[in-house]
């Protein structure tokens, strides 16, 4: 159920149809829709100043990248929290979301209900998490281990870690898997939680270290 | 293709262009020498007057053929011509020519005689210009009366040219057909992504935006979205995957095979990267994949949904499928065989089995089914880094 403030939200995509149409859904449930926009340097302007709880983003803005906005966004509100809302096609444009600091993913094919508890989650602090983007996930670390990069610390996963993911990857809930694994709810989430942490922090030193090599750390994120 | 474009025009020259040049510029030459011949040995000659009389027409055949073999469209009747000439100019030979310059004067033609076999191999190719150069070879072994080192070595001359020049011209054209056939693949796949771009920026967004508006509304128009929201994942996965081309040496991802596979229903994960792996068995797994799919709406029921996952381990590639359907309950295995069902499983298991993999089947009442396909991969090999 919602707290007595409503969770402030803000929606960014390029398509106004799109846009006007999930800002409607969101208003008629309750939330408080402070403000849409059409591109990244808008959504990252306009983020920093009404503040919303959530930023909704489609990451296919036409020609400019949600993930650029998203790395903005996250760098400069810390409360704010970011909801990838996008085609499902789009899978290396999704890993550099969630890399860069989106807390969630949800496909664009998803419905008004799935949606809100998607929103909800994702105001509260908890990964909404696909099957497709474990898999994306699972993916990247395996990529990671077999080739690690020189000079940063691979982020790794726990064999717990690992279960879980591959377990939302096959479609199981979180319910579900903390049954099938005989570990709490509240558990399940935090692994998954601390699989995406370790993606973004290994993420942020990369980008550093790039902006250090390459004299622009004075813009570093 | 549009046709202006310099590089299309440079697709529809004859790749053996510059072949033709080099057989223009021997014409001339050996005319050249040809001219030189006579006036070096026509008084030696029985009848040099018929010696002025061949090279006029050797004059006039190199003054026709020089502008035919340089136009764009060559007509093979005037190659098929320039031989039989050759071969009837060279066999005057005898009626000019005294007794007694067999051995050491060159035939009336000389040199300008192994122009046509050329052209003949430029126009046709190896086997064309073997024959052609073996013909005039035949016709100079005529025309000197003897079969002698001088005459053997001009016919191996002559065939070995007819194939060498061949092998050239055959070659070229293939070369070219293939730069033809990979332009064109290209252009197809900008314009596939065009495509699937502007379908990306509005025929989905509209169906997406039915899908959500009609299933709120409900009843028939409930009706209409799920019918546009099912368009919609189709077209998705058909403009974000695609058919794809294999790789030069025949690799295929099965990431993006397996891709196609996501229905409404379905739904498929897989890493960014894509997972390289020879044609035959991507078309094999995704064959088995979908035979399990397909075991999910017989025994799972239209309702359940089902989970496919990818996975690239350093030694091995794991696929699942996973359903939500009420599973199989412990009695009902043997039951089950007589439905076919185990007899798909193991017509499965053979496919896998073949391919040097494992299939396992997972299943329990109320808990779904899990198929966990495990393909070995050879030692040392790198996924491909995508994205």
């Amino acid at each position: 159920m919602m707290a007595d403030p409503p969770i402030s939200v803000m929606v960014v995509d390029d398509h106004p149809l799109w846009r006007d149409g999930v800002a409607r859904d969101l208003s008629e449930r309750g939330f408080d829709v402070r403000a849409t926009a059409g591109d990244a340097a808008a959504a990252v302007r306009i983020a920093g100043t009404v503040r919303p709880d959530v930023v909704l983003m489609d990451l296919n803005l036409g020609d400019s990248s949600g993930v650029d906005a998203i790395r903005s966004t996250v760098a400069k509100l810390p409360d704010t929290r970011v909801l990838v809302l996008s085609a499902s096609g789009e899978h290396a444009d999704v890993l550099e979301a969630v890399k860069a600091g989106a807390s969630g993913y949800l496909v664009k094919s998803a419905s008004a209900e799935e949606l809100v508890d998607a929103v909800r989650r994702t105001a509260e602090g908890d990964p909404v998490f696909t099957a497709g983007l474990a898999g994306l996930v699972l993916g990247e670390y395996r990529r990671m281990a077999a080739s690690p990069d020189p000079g940063v610390a691979t982020p790794e996963l726990s064999e717990r870690e690992t279960d879980v993911l591959r377990l939302v990857a096959k479609g199981l809930t979180a319910k579900q898997i903390a049954g099938r694994l005989q570990i709490s709810h509240r558990t399940v989430e935090n692994h998954v939680q601390s699989t995406l942490r370790k993606l973004q922090l290994h993420n942020r030193i990369e980008l550093v270290r790039y902006a250090i090599e390459h004299g622009l750390d004075e813009d570093a994120p | 293709m549009t046709g202006s474009s310099p590089d299309t025009q440079i697709l529809r020259r004859d790749p053996a262009t510059p072949l033709w040049v080099g057989t223009v510029v021997l014409r001339l030459v050996t005319f050249g020498f040809a001219i030189a011949a006579v006036l070096v040995h026509q008084h030696g000659y029985q009848r040099p007057l018929l010696g002025w009389v061949v090279l006029g027409v050797m004059a006039c055949w190199t003054a026709f053929t020089v502008p035919a073999y340089l136009r764009e469209r060559r007509r093979p009747w005037i190659v098929y011509t320039d031989v039989l000439l050759t071969c009837a100019l060279l066999m005057t030979s005898p009626l000019i020519l005294a007794p007694g310059q067999y051995i050491d004067v060159p035939l009336i033609t000389t040199v300008w005689a192994s122009v046509a076999p050329v052209a003949m191999a430029v126009l046709r190719g190896w086997p064309y210009g073997m024959a052609a150069g073996f013909l005039v070879a035949v016709c100079t072994a005529l025309a000197r009366g003897v079969v002698n080192v001088d005459v053997t070595r001009d016919a191996v001359l002559l065939v070995g040219a007819g194939l060498i020049i061949g092998m050239a011209s055959t070659q070229a054209r293939a070369t070219a057909a293939q730069l033809r056939r990979a332009m064109r693949t290209e252009a197809a796949l900008a314009e596939r992504e065009r495509l699937a771009r502007s379908i990306h920026d509005s025929v989905l967004q509209v169906l997406a935006r039915v899908r959500r508006r009609g299933s709120e509304l409900g009843g028939e128009a409930a009706e209409l979205a799920r019918l546009a929201g099912e368009q919609e994942i189709a077209l998705r996965t058909l403009v974000s995957s695609g058919p794809q081309e294999s790789t030069a040496n025949g690799e295929a991802d099965l990431g993006g095979r397996l891709q196609m596979l996501g229905t409404s229903r379905v739904q498929v994960s897989v890493p960014a990267q894509s997972v390289l792996l020879p044609e035959e068995i991507v078309s094999e797994l995704l064959s088995v994949v979908g035979e399990a799919l397909s075991n999910v709406d017989k025994h799972a029921g239209p309702m359940a949904s089902a989970w496919v996952l990818l996975e690239e381990l350093p030694d091995a590639v794991v696929i699942s499928v996973r359903d939500d359907g009420p599973g199989i309950p412990d009695g009902r295995i043997t039951s089950a065989a007589e439905e076919g069902r185990m007899g798909i499983a193991k017509s499965m298991r053979g496919r896998i089995t073949e391919l040097g993999g494992t299939i396992n089947l997972e299943t329990a009442p109320d808990a779904g089914t899990e198929w966990e396909i495990r393909l070995p991969r050879a030692a040392g090999r790198d996924g491909a880094e995508g994205a």
